[in-house]
């Protein structure tokens, strides 16, 4: 069999720890040591704990946990805003510093990714751990390290030891190490998933290691085969440089002020959203063909419900119109805490086409050629010299 | 009731009027298949009330004794199992007799069958058609008009009215149009009826009932009779009656819509032309409209061409009889082109386009009883 001749893999994870409370920490020393949180708007009822020290979580403080709540449990908590420039800045240099390693690093979120060592030749060891000094030395920003023959055992191995933790998961450690935890603990598992798991008596990894793979599959679909396979420590995913420039969605969400069953307010919130995904969808310069929104209503009941467009889009007002429509058809009238606007299936701007209709093909001649003229004027004057005017004042 | 029937006759009866049976349907009775004998034959009815069909098996057939009848009657039995159970039942004839019960035996050979049947008079009435506006056309024309036309209908719910095909029928020539928007199928046929007074229009046709008829309808000369009444068209072959409901609504007057000029026009052979396109939409993405792009170079050639970011890129040159006017980039959707390509049954076959946004029309090289029209894509 091939599997004798192949290398051996070995991946790392390196995860931040508590990434942007540490940014803040690294640009202002005075702040180290201290109960620091990372929180959104701070006399807002949203305001909620994005992340925080670990000073500030030995006061039992952890996100995603409202502000009020967090300074009644630490009274000389220090509260900043997020810096998401800072924070993007900084997870720049990070990758950076990873890069010089290898060229297989594949970032999964601003502050954690894979590194493929397999064809590196030093001691993946002593890799880690000049990664972590080196991060803590030229960057002051702590980590931990996971050592593993996959990707999702280097994740879990990271996980184990924070901060500052480096830890080696081998395939004979997965009985010791990984079974006895409890099923929730797995990469990949969440509460409803675990919630699920439980009622078919599967509590610890080990049970669902346990299990029979084609049980799992009758249970849990293609899903249920992924999870008994990293129950069982195997995990093939290959480490992948570009899979962060595949984006495959961009969302929005908030927190409403109050739970509320006002179709105005509703309406205008769903307004807002489509304008935040209408502004990353024209950064990335990418369209979308097919609209998800979330709603959770008071009682936390969360849905998630989507739809596949004929053309693809970009425009908020297009963005707007197909959620309200989903939204329109899927609230069930109870009062709502948050809503969501996702954009899916997306295509580069420049590969994507729109099928013309035979009924309305005039008009879309008429608004190319608008497009055309825009997009000249753009060009010689800049993107702010000329802008459509708002849509409701114009509509005859 | 009470008789005996060649088998094979029965299976072919049965499976003639399965085509309009549905497992789901909101009326539980019309799971099931409605028989009745008398001394002329056996009458097979089934339905899913958009589409009913009535079959006839006559009793005498060319000399040849199909059934005997000992009491005539009439009963329903669940279609699916009893379609199952005569296509393997062992001997040649079949016997059949319902109890005042509507408990029915069926006897083949060693073998014996014992069903729970339904009182046929709850059977709901077919429609009643008046047949006043009657004109026909051969098995095999109605056969290909409803290939060159209903792969065109829309199948989203959007506007209901663009699933179905609209006929009408004026100064003795019988129109086909479907279209889903994005393009468009039309049939003109001239029909040799005596009753070249009758016209008619807005008869629109569900897609879904046109693909059952066509596996019905036998490709030959043999005429199809079809009546049209205000929301139903009935078509009778020699044994089988093939009702459809007509869907409501008016359906768009698309005679404004065929471009009447043209800025390019190209002559070219229809196989080729297909040909390049299929492969050229192997690496043309589904998700991303499945486009290729058509290029005129010369008199002589044009440029067929696709690209995947992520995949490849394909070019290839196909030669044309002929081309008249501008040129021309045009993209389009692979999908709506072959399918167009697929229904021209000619083999030399006329393009006419009148620009990049706007949509072009296939005929054939002489003439213009087809006519498929299909819209471009534009780049986002």
């Amino acid at each position: 069999m091939g599997e004798q001749n192949q290398k051996r893999r070995i991946i790392l994870h390196v995860d931040m720890n508590c990434f942007y409370a540490s940014v803040e920490c690294a640009f202002d020393p005075s702040l180290q040591g201290k109960p620091l949180a990372i929180a959104g708007d701070v006399e807002d009822r949203r305001g909620i704990v994005v992340t925080c020290s670990y000073e500030a979580r030995e006061f039992g403080i952890k996100p995603p946990m409202p502000l009020w709540e967090a300074k009644r449990l630490c009274r000389h908590l220090l509260v900043k805003k997020p810096d998401f420039q800072k924070y993007k800045a900084m997870s720049a240099r990070m990758f950076q510093l990873l890069r010089e390693y290898t060229d297989l690093v594949e970032p999964v979120s601003i502050d954690e990714g894979y590194m493929e060592l397999t064809y590196v030749k030093a001691d993946p060891l002593f890799i880690a751990y000049d990664i972590q000094r080196r991060l803590k030395d030229e960057l002051g920003l702590p980590s931990s390290i996971g050592v593993a023959p996959n990707k999702f055992l280097a994740k879990m191995a990271s996980d184990m030891k924070k901060p500052m933790g480096i830890t080696i998961l081998r395939k004979r450690d997965i009985p010791k190490i990984l079974w006895p935890l409890e099923v929730g603990e797995m990469h990949g598992i969440g509460k409803k998933t675990e919630h699920k798991l439980n009622e078919y008596d599967i509590f610890t990894i080990g049970d669902l290691a346990k299990e029979d793979s084609y049980a799992m599959k009758q249970r849990f679909g293609v899903n249920g085969v992924k999870m008994w396979e990293r129950a069982n420590g195997i995990d093939e995913r290959k480490v992948d440089p570009d899979s962060a420039n595949d984006y495959q969605s961009i969302g929005h969400s908030t927190t409403l002020k109050e739970d509320t069953v006002s179709q105005t307010m509703l309406s205008a919130v769903f307004s807002r959203l489509a304008e935040s995904v209408e502004r990353r969808l024209r950064q990335k310069q990418v369209v979308s063909s097919a609209i998800q929104i979330v709603i959770r209503y008071a009682n936390r009941h969360t849905i998630t419900r989507s739809k596949k467009l004929e053309n693809p889009i970009q425009e908020k007002e297009k963005i707007y119109e197909n959620a309200w429509q989903l939204f329109k058809k899927h609230w069930n009238g109870e009062p709502i805490r948050l809503l969501g606007v996702t954009a899916l299936d997306l295509v580069e701007r420049d590969s994507a086409y729109i099928q013309l209709d035979l009924f309305h093909y005039h008009e879309e001649k008429r608004r190319e050629d608008l497009t055309k003229a825009l997009d000249a004027i753009r060009k010689k004057y800049g993107d702010k010299a000329i802008q459509k005017g708002n849509n409701k004042k114009c509509k005859e | 009731m009470k008789f005996k029937i060649n088998r094979n006759q029965l299976i072919q009866g049965v499976q003639g009027v399965m085509k309009a049976i549905s497992s789901r349907t909101t009326i539980p009775i019309l799971t099931g298949v409605k028989m009745t004998v008398d001394s002329g034959g056996m009458t097979l009815t089934g339905s899913d009330s958009d589409i009913s069909i009535e079959r006839f098996i006559p009793a005498e057939e060319n000399g040849e004794i199909n059934l005997e009848v000992q009491t005539p009657g009439s009963i329903i039995l669940q279609a699916r199992y009893f379609s199952e159970i005569v296509k393997k039942l062992p001997d040649e004839t079949v016997e059949i007799e319902v109890g005042e019960r509507f408990e029915t035996q069926m006897r083949s050979g060693a073998s014996e069958f014992s069903l729970i049947g339904l009182d046929p008079e709850e059977y709901p009435r077919l429609p009643q058609v008046e047949e006043q506006n009657v004109f026909s056309i051969q098995g095999d024309l109605l056969k290909m008009m409803i290939r060159q036309t209903v792969f065109a209908v829309s199948t989203s719910e959007t506007r209901p009215i663009l699933t179905g095909v609209n006929w009408s029928l004026e100064d003795g020539q019988l129109t086909c149009v479907a279209t889903d928007s994005h393009r468009l199928a039309q049939r003109t046929v001239k029909i040799n009826s005596n009753a070249t007074e009758l016209s008619f229009r807005n008869v629109v046709i569900p897609g879904k009932s046109l693909n059952e008829l066509s596996k019905i309808v036998e490709d030959s000369e043999e005429l199809v009779q079809i009546v049209v009444t205000n929301n139903q068209i009935l078509f009778k072959t020699k044994n089988t009656l093939f009702f459809s409901r007509l869907l409501d609504g008016n359906f768009p007057d698309t005679s404004k819509l065929l471009p009447g000029d043209s800025k390019t026009t190209l002559v070219l052979g229809t196989k080729e032309l297909l040909q390049a396109i299929d492969r050229a939409s192997l690496l043309a993405r589904e998700g991303r409209n499945n486009v290729v792009k058509l290029v005129t170079l010369n008199e002589n050639e044009l440029e067929i061409s696709s690209n995947s970011p992520e995949i490849g890129k394909v070019f290839e040159h196909v030669a044309i009889t002929s081309m008249v006017g501008e040129e021309l980039k045009i993209s389009f959707n692979a999908k709506y082109m072959m399918e167009a390509l697929k229904a021209m049954d000619c083999s030399e076959i006329k393009i006419l386009f009148t620009g990049a946004m706007r949509p072009f029309l296939i005929e054939p090289q002489s003439g213009d009883s087809i006519k498929q029209l299909i819209l471009p894509v534009r780049t986002y």
